[in-house]
């Protein structure tokens, strides 16, 4: 038999120990015991969850896997101490490793007492629903006066104690096979057929369908239409195939889609029940993945780590020099925040663009920069701002009707999109030799792409949400996810090793020199990769709040409960690996949000999202206040300056302008409380709970600029409908964040930089996890150039270095 | 009067700060509440120089003057949460304010129970000889049903709560004048008490 004995305190000093180091020893050919220590068991917090952390991964894995456990508990204030109600509360919250576990306490303590109260309350802990363990009854084991009770060998002096202990220790190896019977699977009988029931989604409830035999799962199919495609496709996928294959409800749910993976899993035993099962009996079955897997270890040239845009472009140039390539993702699938991103990626591209006719307001916006003052422009910039004054000069001459470009016009917008100051008075602009890297080598990657399997929309030329000129190239098919498909597929057929659910952990350095990675295994599994390079591609930090906060000196306020459109895997990883390594950081402080977003999920395309002209925001209590054509960050501090939700109002006209919805999606979202609707202002002003004078007088006033065509209080100059027609819907919005800007500091090379700017040899980053390129602000359209630029460059440097130091041997 | 009421959890969301939030306002004119919190508090590890870390101190401090404490409790496993018990752990340990300290146990859950378990362990708990506290008999306040039980203005929306809360509170005042009556002439015992340990205990020691 193997038991996990728990040391219930995290003191230096413990005869609870003792009596455990004893009984491990005393009964080592009965049984093995194996001491777990509370020594590194973080504080339980509920609104910290670290479930998903090493430490209580392992308690969970070893009580899991323990016939039985037996809890040496001191006694502090006449209960148990809070070191060992903290771990008992981490395995009750979203773990539940106790359950049906056969349990024996025992406890020792200075008093003659001998832990007796402890050991009461420890009883009733153990019994509370969320822990749920089979404690033994009786055979109470309480060793008083502890500090006598040993000698010099740590062993029980009293013979009479020893044979106590050896009865109740007998008794608990009896009473762990017993219990354990009850742990055996029942037997499970549906009645056949297929269940119509219904999983939730992000975007509402999804219709799924579950088909039984007589005493299996066959089958479950849901329908996905209505859910954003790549984001939440492998909960749909996955947690199905785990339910069938493993004949089981006990499936890990999947990390960043909990809410959806928990939809599934009870839509399924919602079909058990009404087919005359009981889902406990499956939600109790083992686990499908829960077989102990062995460490794992690679060799390879290349590892890298995040397989979005940029990883997996790296990874897929390393495939083109001929070298062996793994790539790490910590996700159970590819495409990080790449699959998020809207679709067009910059590149100037004159000849393509040409052919397009210029649109009014362009020549407006050259001449602008035409008449710009060259001092006002970093030393670095003239030469290249001056030959652009003298392209754009020589095009409005020529009274040109086409779209203009070039690579200096990319180049230049780049970096006064870029230009922005913090609070503390800090300047920050794209640094000029990976902005002109970006600039000059973009459309080789829209080429290289091309190559690749991705095809663009050679008949329409985009201006991305946040971009500063139509220069966009945008794929066929599915938005990011296209280019996600095509480069897996590509890194794939090329023999590139993809492993998701591989979180690196630590890089491994040996004399000054990264070469590889220690990563671990979606079953809790050591995997070391060797290799001669590693390139980090793990995105920025968007979804990690602390980290945010931590570096923040652009925002006045970042709230604690402050959403993101990034996908949640993107917490920063590649940034604290770089530190380990002793890179440098640059423009940390930058971030960039999107004002607009859902303020329970980030979520940009949720209630109605209307062009500009028929944005109408207001703030909490009904008034209006700020221009709404202002850019992303002045629509961002404004927001913060208001307390941060908003909201924008809509009347039936102006909800037929919105681009993002569809009436049945309204009506849902209304339902769910995500989006209020009404018959009057008024009403709308009361659910709202504003003052309704307040809001009936603000969009007074805001009809009345439309008829005037100008807003004297805000400034807003150019305008659509006016908000008159029954129903009305307010949409609450809160900025959430978007982009990172800052991150590890690289050279053109990708190579990842020290403090005294040296190269850390064999480390690399590109993508979001790097940083000096887009500085204080990236322009819509940046990210995939950016990815798809420095990843293809780390990808070759990453194998190209090694050969030249090889050659120079 | 000056009470503070102790937040018996490190959560952000908890319905037992509203609850204190709540009694903080709505006594405001019979006793002064300070609401105090224990997140981000170390955890109790025992240290062999058994010196209070920077917050415990402080917090040490407060209940000292104090005239009486407020303690809201949540019910974790059938029990006090332990980042709750971590910093009574630390204040037995070190300082010991508790010692003859008037004190008031209230409690809230999202279930019906009100977190009765929780309560009846705390009682115990402040018993014990480091901890001494002199705890209101006889009275409890469970509010159960808590994610439900405070309107936007953070103001208690069950009547018959209210009415019994403000009893309980009566009866606490009262109850911490009666305890200084008592204690009076008890500086003896307190000052052993201050002293108490376990080791001693053992020994036959403490007298």
């Amino acid at each position: 038999m193997k038991f996990i004995g728990i040391v219930g305190t995290n003191a230096a000093k413990s005869y609870n120990r003792m009596l455990l180091q004893f009984m491990k020893k005393h009964f080592s050919d009965k049984a093995e015991i194996e001491i777990l220590e509370l020594t590194d068991v973080p504080m339980f917090d509920e609104s910290d969850d670290q479930s998903d952390s090493d430490i209580i991964q392992m308690f969970n894995k070893k009580i899991s896997e323990a016939d039985g456990v037996i809890i040496a508990t001191p006694e502090h204030n006449h209960s148990v101490p809070s070191a060992l109600n903290s771990i008992l509360e981490w395995m009750s919250f979203n773990l539940h490793p106790f359950d049906g576990k056969p349990v024996m306490i025992v406890g020792a303590s200075l008093h003659p007492q001998g832990s007796s109260r402890a050991q009461l309350h420890l009883r009733q802990i153990l019994d509370a629903p969320g822990v749920n363990a089979t404690v033994m009854p009786g055979s109470e084991f309480l060793l008083g006066q502890a500090q006598k009770a040993f000698d010099e060998n740590g062993d029980l002096k009293s013979e009479g104690t020893v044979d106590f202990l050896d009865s109740c220790f007998t008794k608990f190896q009896r009473f762990t096979e017993i219990a354990n019977l009850l742990n055996v699977p029942e037997d499970l009988n549906f009645k056949p057929g297929t269940f119509e029931v219904t999983a939730k989604g992000h975007n509402g409830d999804l219709p799924m369908s579950v088909t039984l035999s007589k005493d299996r799962i066959e089958d479950i199919d849901i329908d996905t239409s209505t859910e954003t495609q790549g984001i939440a496709d492998v909960v749909f996928s996955r947690i199905p195939q785990e339910i069938v294959n493993g004949q089981t409800l006990n499936v890990d749910v999947i990390s960043g889609a909990s809410i959806t993976s928990h939809g599934v899993i009870d839509g399924v035993a919602r079909a058990v029940k009404m087919a005359g099962g009981n889902p406990e009996i499956l939600k109790k079955r083992p686990k499908a993945s829960n077989i102990v897997q062995k460490d794992e270890e690679y060799t390879t040239d290349v590892v890298v780590v995040g397989a979005g845009g940029a990883g997996l472009a790296a990874a897929a140039k390393v495939l083109d020099e001929d070298k062996k390539v793994i790539i790490a993702e910590k996700f159970p699938s590819p495409g990080g925040n790449t699959v998020r991103a809207g679709g067009p990626m910059n590149a100037a591209d004159p000849e393509w663009q040409n052919t397009f006719d210029a649109i009014p307001g362009e020549a407006h916006r050259l001449k602008e920069i035409k008449d710009m003052k060259l001092d006002d422009i970093d030393p670095e910039y003239r030469d290249d701002f001056q030959e652009l004054q003298k392209q754009i000069g020589e095009y409005l001459g020529s009274d040109g009707k086409y779209l203009f470009d070039s690579k200096l016009l990319f180049r230049i917008q780049t970096y006064l999109g870029g230009k922005r100051t913090d609070l503390q008075g800090n300047e920050i602009h794209g640094q000029y030799d990976l902005v002109k890297i970006l600039t000059d080598h973009a459309l080789e990657s829209v080429k290289w792409l091309e190559k690749v399997g991705v095809s663009f929309d050679k008949n329409e030329v985009a201006m991305p949400v946040g971009a500063l000129w139509r220069r966009g190239h945008k794929p066929m098919g599915p938005e990011g996810f296209a280019y996600i498909q095509a480069l897996q597929k590509y890194v794939e057929d090329n023999g590139g090793k993809l492993m998701t659910e591989t979180p690196v952990k630590e890089l491994i350095i040996e004399d000054g020199k990264v070469c590889g990675v220690i990563a671990r295994g979606a079953n809790g599994q050591k995997i070391t990769i060797h290799a001669e390079s590693v390139v980090l591609a793990s995105g920025g930090y968007g979804a990690n709040t602390k980290m945010l906060k931590k570096y923040n000196t652009y925002w006045t306020e970042i709230d604690d409960d402050i959403q993101t459109s990034n996908s949640p895997a993107i917490t920063g990883d590649g940034i604290k690996l770089g530190l380990s390594a002793g890179a440098d950081l640059v423009g940390m402080g930058f971030s960039q949000m999107m004002p607009v977003s859902d303020p329970e999920t980030g979520e940009l395309f949720t209630g109605v999202q209307v062009p500009p002209a028929n944005f109408i925001m207001v703030n909490q209590q009904g008034k209006r206040f700020v221009n709404e054509y202002g850019s992303r960050d002045q629509l961002t501090q404004a927001a913060i300056d208001n307390g941060s939700l908003f909201y924008l109002i809509a009347d039936d006209g102006i909800k037929d302008t919105a681009y993002n919805t569809s009436q049945e999606k309204l009506d849902a979202q209304v339902k769910a409380g995500t989006l209020f609707r009404d018959d009057t202002l008024e009403g709308l002003a009361k659910q709202l709970k504003m003052d309704p004078e307040v809001l009936v007088d603000t969009i007074k006033k805001y009809n009345s600029y439309v008829d005037a065509g100008s807003d004297p209080e805000f400034g807003k100059d150019v305008f659509d409908l006016k908000a008159v027609k029954a129903p009305f819907y307010a949409t609450p919005r809160k900025p959430a964040v978007h982009h990172t800007m800052g991150g590890l500091k690289i050279d053109t090379g990708t190579h990842v930089l020290n403090k005294d700017g040296k190269v850390i040899d064999g480390l690399y980053a590109a993508g979001e996890v790097a940083g000096g390129l887009h500085a204080g602000n990236r322009l819509g359209g940046n990210s995939l150039a950016d990815i798809f630029t420095f990843g293809r460059i780390a990808g070759e440097n990453s194998v190209e270095d090694k050969q030249r130091v090889e050659q120079n041997d | 009067m000056k009470f503070i009421g102790i937040v018996g959890t490190n959560a952000t969301k908890s319905t037992n700060r509203q609850l204190l939030q709540f009694m903080q306002k709505h006594f405001s004119s019979r006793a002064e509440i300070e609401i105090c919190e224990i997140k981000g508090l170390p955890a109790f590890n025992q240290p062999e120089d058994r010196v209070a870390p920077e917050g415990i101190q402080v917090l040490s401090d407060k209940v000292e003057a104090a005239d009486g404490v407020i303690i809201a409790t949540p019910e974790y496993d059938h029990t006090v949460p332990a980042p709750l018990k971590s910093v009574l752990e630390w204040l037995s340990y070190t300082s010991r304010p508790f010692i003859d300290k008037p004190v008031m146990i209230v409690g809230a859950s999202y279930g019906a129970l009100g977190s009765s378990r929780a309560q009846g362990h705390l009682r115990q708990i402040l018993d014990a000889p480091e901890l001494k506290a002199r705890v209101m008999p006889s009275e409890e306040f469970l509010l159960g049903h808590s994610l439900q039980a405070f309107d936007d203005n953070g103001d208690l929306v069950y009547e018959d709560k209210v009415t019994e809360l403000e009893e309980c509170f009566d009866q606490f005042l009262q109850f911490v004048d009666i305890t200084n009556q008592l204690i009076k002439n008890h500086s003896f015992q307190a000052e052993q008490n201050k002293n108490f340990s376990w080791e001693k205990a053992s020994e036959g020691g403490n007298n």
